[in-house]
């Protein structure tokens, strides 16, 4: 579906050589960071800073005009300001650039007659020269696999999860907590006003990319709305599409009126309109990252019935009661676990102060060494009547019982669990004083594959929303 | 009052329902007294009178609805009480008539209706009638066209579903009826882009069928 989308926006994921228009030897100017940017991204294909002020960035000479690049251009990235945008636009042309990213704001988003008479005027001439754009006021694209950064940041690794935003801000911090939650992503591309290239192309894109299994969108409004829900419904057919819309509320719709120029509609039609195309919605930034940090490491899930392991030492009753609580009121289900299951838990464990139904309070394990605990969690993920395993560890009372060295091999235990077993395995991680130990620990099971969240409450919903996914579509 | 020329009276909305295969209360125009009379004969009593104007949208604000005229003296004297009222409140307004129909008897209320979003074009809303959709505004949405999913969903969604299910005692609205009706709905809309809002306000819902009792059309 949508192959012809691959090649026709080959040129903006993958360019073979980027110009970066309004760079400077001498300021910190968006252009010169731009071309700093892709140098330390390691972008493979040649690099032209452009601007009228001579000199040289690193080993990169500046030249006046796009139109002296010695070889072609496939790309341009613009940040001048929009007095400039036509005239540049002709030098695209002349230049037989194939695509370009407007990072220039102050347009329809800021004056509603001149800006969008302007853009009508920037995609006359590039329909024209045959040239797409992206923008303006956004940017643009970022693509690790291929040496594309944003603006700012950190190329990060490539991954599976493809994202569009309205909005560089949101992109940013998406690229951003990805990084640091070990969320890969494929491409993501911020379109601003998307006068040209907007959702809908975008969507269709990363619905044909082999390398997107997931998708993410920040939207604010549409200018076509009949063909982002026709879009949105052909995409969440092949791929998990999870949407975050921003400005449900008055407030929030105020802001994206003057933000990129949208129309906006009630925050009603919208959820009716996602639920309607398959889409998962979510509504903050949140629980956008934690719904794909689950749909990338497991894709669907099997059923809604959770396994809540609340504890591993001493104070796993309450947590397993709030647990229990937190999974319910999120939508899963929490079945008593099977009665072999128990039994074999009593035996291992003694029969006193331990929860054997589910929530599982495993405490006890900590009088009869880690083989014991380890073989509990084993009984716990194996029980047939259980879909996906939370694990709760509060580093605080694990520190002193178990020393780092064993809190070490619980959690390798639970990474080896987590490939050995059919079975999606989450850890929540309360934040706590041990936050360094908890950091620590946290990457070490994200590196390996393994979803970790700071609450019950958010684990439940991500997963929840999988659960959800997989219904909807029948995939099992 | 509003002046709406764009507003098709009951029976004109009706018609237009009816050939497209939504189940509707059957109902006539009565021009004068004697026209109310005999129509209210053939339908059998009792019967609902309802002032047809395309000036008057709230009907019933203005004494423009009888309900429950249980033989021919009560459907006169009706009429010209309608017609009286009506006249008092908008002298200006083009009164065609009554409209005449079958009392249907009660069953769970719900709301069907139409509106245009300025990003997804036609919209359809589901909830239950009266004061739960006024009040509590429990309705659901969905964008035309309108699949047999989507309408199961709607359906579904709203929070008064119990209600549906024959709550306490009270007898069951047939769901797929219901969902019948949506798709229906849904077709009838695409089929009509010169309609820009519609109301089947209320349908009631039986064990086995269900049926607009009221209905607006407004065009574009």
């Amino acid at each position: 579906m949508f192959e012809e989308k691959l090649k026709e926006l080959e040129p903006v994921f993958h360019p073979r050589s980027i110009a970066v228009v309004g760079a400077s030897a001498t300021s910190t100017k968006a252009g010169t960071v731009w071309v700093w940017a892709l140098k330390s991204a390691g972008f493979p294909g040649l690099i032209y800073p452009v601007g009228s002020s001579g000199g040289r960035i690193g080993d990169l000479e500046i030249l006046p005009n796009l139109r002296l690049a010695p070889g072609e251009v496939d790309y341009v990235i613009v940040a001048i300001p929009r007095q400039s945008v036509l005239e540049l636009l002709d030098d695209c042309v002349a230049k037989n650039v194939k695509a370009v990213q407007f990072f220039t704001a102050g347009f329809s988003e800021m004056d509603a007659q001149q800006g969008r008479k302007l853009e009508e005027q920037m995609l006359e001439r590039a329909r024209r020269g045959r040239i797409r754009i992206i923008g303006p006021n956004c940017i643009g694209v970022y693509c690790p696999e291929h040496g594309i950064p944003f603006l700012v940041g950190m190329p990060g690794e490539s991954g599976s999860v493809g994202f569009v935003s309205q909005s560089g801000g949101i992109a940013t911090k998406l690229a951003t907590i990805g990084i640091a939650r070990h969320i890969n992503y494929s491409k993501g591309v911020s379109f601003g006003n998307g006068i040209d290239l907007n959702a809908s192309d975008l969507l269709q894109y990363l619905a044909a990319d082999p390398k997107t299994k997931v998708i993410a969108a920040y939207l604010e409004g549409t200018r076509d709305g009949t063909r982002l829900f026709n879009t949105m419904k052909e995409v969440a057919r092949v791929k998990p599409l999870v949407v975050w819309k921003g400005g449900r509320t008055e407030a929030g719709a105020q802001a994206a009126l003057s933000h990129t120029g949208s129309l906006v509609s009630s925050s009603a039609i919208w959820s009716a309109m996602l639920k309607q195309a398959g889409a998962i919605e979510v509504s903050s930034l949140e629980e956008l990252t934690d719904a794909l940090l689950v749909f990338q490491q497991f894709g669907h899930l099997q059923g809604p019935r959770a396994a809540i392991i609340g504890g591993l030492a001493d104070g796993g009753g309450g947590n397993s009661v709030a647990a229990g609580d937190a999974c319910m009121e999120n939508g899963l289900k929490v079945p008593t676990l099977s009665s072999e299951t128990r039994e074999k838990l009593s035996e291992l464990l003694g029969e006193v102060g331990g929860i054997f139904g589910n929530p599982v309070d495993v405490s006890q394990a900590q009088f009869r060494g880690l083989a014991a605990l380890f073989q509990a969690i084993d009984l716990v993920a194996a029980d047939a009547v259980i879909d996906i395993v939370l694990i709760q560890q509060d580093i605080d009372i694990l520190l002193p019982i178990y020393s780092r060295e064993g809190l070490e091999e619980i959690n390798e235990f639970l990474i080896e669990l987590g490939r050995r077993q059919n079975k999606p395995i989450v850890v929540v991680l309360p934040s706590g004083s041990a936050e360094p130990e908890r950091l620590q620990i946290e990457q070490k099971l994200l590196a390996a594959s393994v979803p970790v969240f700071c609450s019950m409450e958010r684990a439940a919903k991500a997963i929840y929303r999988l659960g959800q996914y997989s219904r909807y579509h029948g995939v099992k | 009052m509003t002046k709406s020329q764009n507003l098709l009276t009951e029976v004109e909305s009706k018609e237009l329902l009816k050939k497209a295969g939504i189940p509707v209360v059957e109902t006539k125009l009565a021009r004068s007294k004697k026209e109310a009379v005999s129509i209210s004969k053939e339908m059998g009593f009792p019967v609902v009178l309802k002032i047809s104007s395309p000036d008057v949208v709230h009907k019933s604000d203005s004494g423009g609805v009888k309900l429950g005229l249980a033989n021919a003296a009560q459907v006169g004297k009706a009429y010209g009480e309608i017609v009286a009222s009506v006249k008092r409140a908008y002298p200006e307004a083009q009164i065609q008539g009554v409209s005449v129909q079958a009392m249907a008897p009660s069953g769970v209320e719900v709301i069907v209706g139409m509106s245009k979003d300025a990003q997804f074009g036609p919209v359809l809303m589901f909830g239950l009638g009266g004061i739960l959709v006024e009040v509590l505004k429990d309705v659901s949405f969905r964008i035309v066209p309108v699949t047999e999913r989507d309408a199961r969903e709607m359906v579904k969604e709203i929070k008064g579903y119990p209600v549906l299910q024959g709550y306490r005692g009270q007898k069951p609205a047939s769901i797929p009826a219901l969902e019948e009706l949506i798709v229906k709905v849904s077709q009838f809309v695409e089929k009509n882009p010169q309609i820009k809002e519609l109301d089947l306000n209320p349908i009631f819902a039986y064990p086995d069928k269900a049926v607009a009792v009221d209905a607006r059309i407004i065009l574009e």
